[in-house]
């Protein structure tokens, strides 16, 4: 990201928000472009951190342990970066639990992936095993002679048993809380809404007669009334998903080896970035597409469109 | 089909507006969803011609063309599922292609030359208690075994590991070392289940002392099935073995206990109310539920494996990877003609189904598919061999995307390299760290976890479990050992 260095750091940012009380979906917004920048300069020092392990590790096998110890603050520094980012969504939800939900800050293509306002859980465990994955292939031979090689390939049998157990438990806490999601959905419907949507109804159609204005800010007030109640039921529901993705994300790396909790933030930030960065591309695109067939004749345009898609 | 009839748009800013979609969408009135089954291939139907294309040239075959012949009575959800089969009848008439399996299913009775006993390789299984982690889910994987040494029987339970196995001691009783992984992998479910349990007969008297039971199942539908005949089928199969003597008639022996595993499955399901699984909101008796089952006796001669279903017991000798069992799939050809003859149907829907909906043609449980999937076990007995290296046993979360060869070779390739196995209590580099240590077999616990690992490393989208069996005599491991390739053992790095 070119821009990075001018954008404000986002603890700076977080911090006039708080004092100036501007909790908005705007303003989030431009905390989360300072964030993912701070997420890009950490994937690069992720980076480094990991080929320098490596290209050590090869020259000399007995530092192991103070290796680890080397890794272990830039680990906790990434966890606690991941941290800060659902402390101030939590605070902005408090303001406006409606647009962190349905956030303007992410690409069509990652929203499209969002489990309640954000990425599901347990797709941390299909990112570990896929990462694993590829790099156990790349080891396969190493690893059956014994060999101990330290990504992620090698992930070890309590490893692998306490990942598991992770996993399920992770899968029970998320089935709840889609549960919870999915009543709170239901309740737009129930009884106290469906009553007030009638009776604003038929105050609309009473008021071609005359008009009630003390009726009318009573309803509005109704509504609100109404309306914060399911709001403060999204934000619990919104503050479970995000404790989730905390416990589940520490959760991993608590299990692996400082040099395999390296492999999989690099995963993860890899993962992250590009689908961001894909899904905004494709956005821009189909928004330059709006705007020429918008502007220029029907026939003309689609030949157009194609000509420039293809050279793009 | 997986929408709603009706979707409630909440929108803040203005009003709340309600769409209701087409409703009659189907024609006759009924919503889409009732008429999927299985649940995972419901957008099939819409394009079931490009189906039929693809089954092109796969055996189909179909008998009692134009009636559905039920005996039973059929459940709701049959219903419904044996209507899904009416707009694919007219796949019936395919050719049923040669057999293929053919060399997969030769039936394992070589004659040893000479099987040694008493074997030298003594071990027993230790207590080893992990550090009480309780985890429900993770009774699926439940080791057990006696140290007769001891004064009390300890048993081994250790319930919170997905990884483990027995570990050697100087104990008169031997059992082959093992490892057992068995994880949820891909999958939301964990609908596996993997039971050891070492001399598993040994109140029997002394003949049956040596007999070691490992078994894999994988359960459909839900995972009660599984975990009923986790906790079971090894007390089942040791009734029937009662105090018979030692040239006891093994096939009957076990097919006598699957019949039995699966009427206690059918109880179970008819009776039992208090059940929390995820079935139970589904069908009143549980009856689309079931499991495979492969099973197998060690004893110090012989190998006996018996099957029902789609998990396999894959026997290593001197380097070649021999199937104990052959899946039960319903396009094999004498499990196809089988169903037909009972009357059922194999249809394409996602790989071949019986009536269109399970993908095997044998299993525990699975009431309402009766009497076209049945219970049954095919029963190999296999003489020991001084050969013999090692058997895995796993559920087709292994097999899906492992070949026999490359799982046998993964194994042979971590006993050999790991031989011989580190004395009890010795620091491995990873039971250092492992929390449910036992001093379990560290040889077959890498070997099963690899596995498992290669598995989720080729995309397996199923639950993984595995289970490895050491079967190489220790004579024979100590001369493996000092004549092993020099190459490989200097390799090792602990």
């Amino acid at each position: 990201m070119s821009s990075s260095s001018a954008l404000p750091s986002s603890a700076v940012y977080l911090s006039q928000i708080t004092q100036n009380d501007n909790f908005e979906g705007e303003t989030f917004h431009k905390f989360f472009d300072c964030w993912l920048a701070e997420q890009n300069k950490h994937l690069d020092d992720l980076f480094a951190a990991e080929s320098s392990s490596s290209s050590k590790q090869n020259s000399n096998n007995n530092n192991n342990n103070i290796e680890d110890q080397d890794l272990k603050p830039l680990i906790d520094r990434v966890i606690s970066h991941y941290e800060h980012y659902y402390e101030a969504k939590s605070m902005w939800a408090k303001q406006d639990v409606l647009a962190i939900l349905s956030p303007s800050w992410m690409s069509s293509l990652e929203e499209a992936f969002l489990w309640i306002g954000g990425w599901r859980p347990t797709m941390a465990f299909h990112l570990l095993y896929s990462k694993s994955g590829l790099q156990f292939e790349a080891r396969l031979r190493e690893l059956m002679e014994g060999f101990r090689v330290c990504d992620l390939g090698d992930l070890s049998a309590s490893q692998l048993t306490q990942l598991d157990r992770l996993q399920r438990k992770t899968i029970r806490e998320e089935r709840e809380i889609t549960e919870m999601m999915a009543r709170q959905q239901e309740s737009v419907a129930d009884a106290s809404m469906v009553e007030l949507s009638h009776a604003v109804s038929e105050m609309m159609r009473r008021k071609e007669g005359g008009r009630e204005r003390e009726k009318e800010r009573e309803m509005e007030e109704r509504v609100e009334e109404t309306l914060g109640m399911k709001k403060v039921g999204l934000e619990e529901i919104l503050k479970k998903a995000d404790d989730l993705r905390v416990k589940t994300l520490k959760g991993i790396v608590g299990v692996l080896t400082p040099k395999q909790g390296i492999h999989f933030l690099i995963a993860a930030a890899e993962l992250h970035l590009r689908l961001h960065e894909w899904g905004k591309k494709k956005d821009a695109r189909k928004e330059t597409m709006t705007r020429k067939t918008s502007s220029t004749p029907m026939l003309y345009n689609i030949a157009f469109i194609g000509d420039s898609l293809e050279k793009k | 089909m997986d929408g709603p009839d009706c979707i409630f748009l909440f929108n803040p800013s203005t009003s709340y507006q309600l769409y209701v979609s087409d409703l009659a969408r189907d024609g006759d009135g009924q919503p889409a969803r009732d008429e999927v089954w299985p649940p995972g291939v419901a957008q099939k139907s819409v394009s079931s011609n490009l189906v039929i294309s693809e089954m092109a040239g796969i055996c189909c075959g179909v008998v009692g063309e134009g009636e559905t012949p039920t005996p039973m009575e059929p459940s709701r959800p049959s219903r419904r599922r044996r209507l899904d089969l009416l707009p694919l009848k007219y796949i019936a008439d395919m050719a049923v292609p040669p057999p293929e399996t053919g060399a997969k299913r030769q039936k394992l009775d070589l004659c040893t030359s000479s099987p040694t006993q008493p074997r030298d390789c003594v071990n027993a299984v230790e207590n080893c208690e992990p550090s009480g982690v309780k985890n429900e889910e993770e009774n699926n994987i439940e080791p057990k075994g006696d140290a007769i040494l001891q004064s009390t029987i300890s048993l081994l339970n250790s319930t919170a590991t997905t990884a483990h196995g027995n570990n050697t001691n100087e104990a008169i009783n031997e059992c082959p070392k093992y490892g057992v992984t068995s994880v949820c992998g891909r999958r939301r479910d964990m609908e596996d289940a993997v039971s050891v349990h070492p001399s598993f007969c040994q109140e029997k008297g002394e003949n049956h002392k040596e007999f070691h039971y490992f078994g894999v199942f994988d359960g459909h539908g839900c995972s009660h099935v599984a975990t009923i005949c986790k906790d079971r089928l090894h007390e089942i199969v040791k009734e029937k073995v009662g105090g018979s003597r030692e040239d006891l008639e093994w096939k009957s022996t076990m097919e006598q206990s699957f019949a039995r595993m699966d009427e206690e499955v059918q109880n179970w399901s008819q009776t039992n109310q208090s059940s929390t699984c995820r079935c139970e909101l589904q069908t009143p008796h549980c009856d689309a539920v079931g499991s495979t089952a492969v099973v197998t006796v060690v004893t110090p001669d012989k190998i006996i494996v018996s099957n029902c279903g789609d998990s396999r017991a894959v026997l290593c000798r001197n380097g070649v990877a021999i199937p104990l069992s052959s899946d039960h799939k319903p396009d094999r050809p004498d499990e196809l003609l089988r169903v037909q003859a009972a009357g059922g149907r194999v249809i394409y829907w996602d790989g071949p189904r019986v009536l269109g909906v399970l993908a095997m043609s044998r299993a525990i449980g699975d009431n309402y598919l009766k009497p076209y999937v049945i219970s049954e076990p095919e029963v190999t007995v296999t003489d020991r061999t001084d050969d013999d290296e090692c058997l895995i046993l796993a559920s087709d979360g292994l097999w899906d995307v492992v070949s026999n060869d490359t799982a046998c070779g993964v194994v042979r390739m971590c006993l050999k390299v790991q031989n011989p196995p580190s004395p009890p209590g010795s620091p491995g580099t990873d039971m250092a760290v492992c929390s449910a240590a036992d001093g379990s077999d560290k040889a077959c616990s890498d070997a099963s976890i690899l596995l498992t690992k290669l598995a989720l490393a080729r995309h397996s989208t199923d639950n993984v479990s595995v289970v490895v069996v050491d079967l190489r005599r220790e004579k024979e491991k100590q001369e493996s050992n000092s004549n092993d390739d020099d190459d490989s053992n200097n390799n090792i790095i602990e």
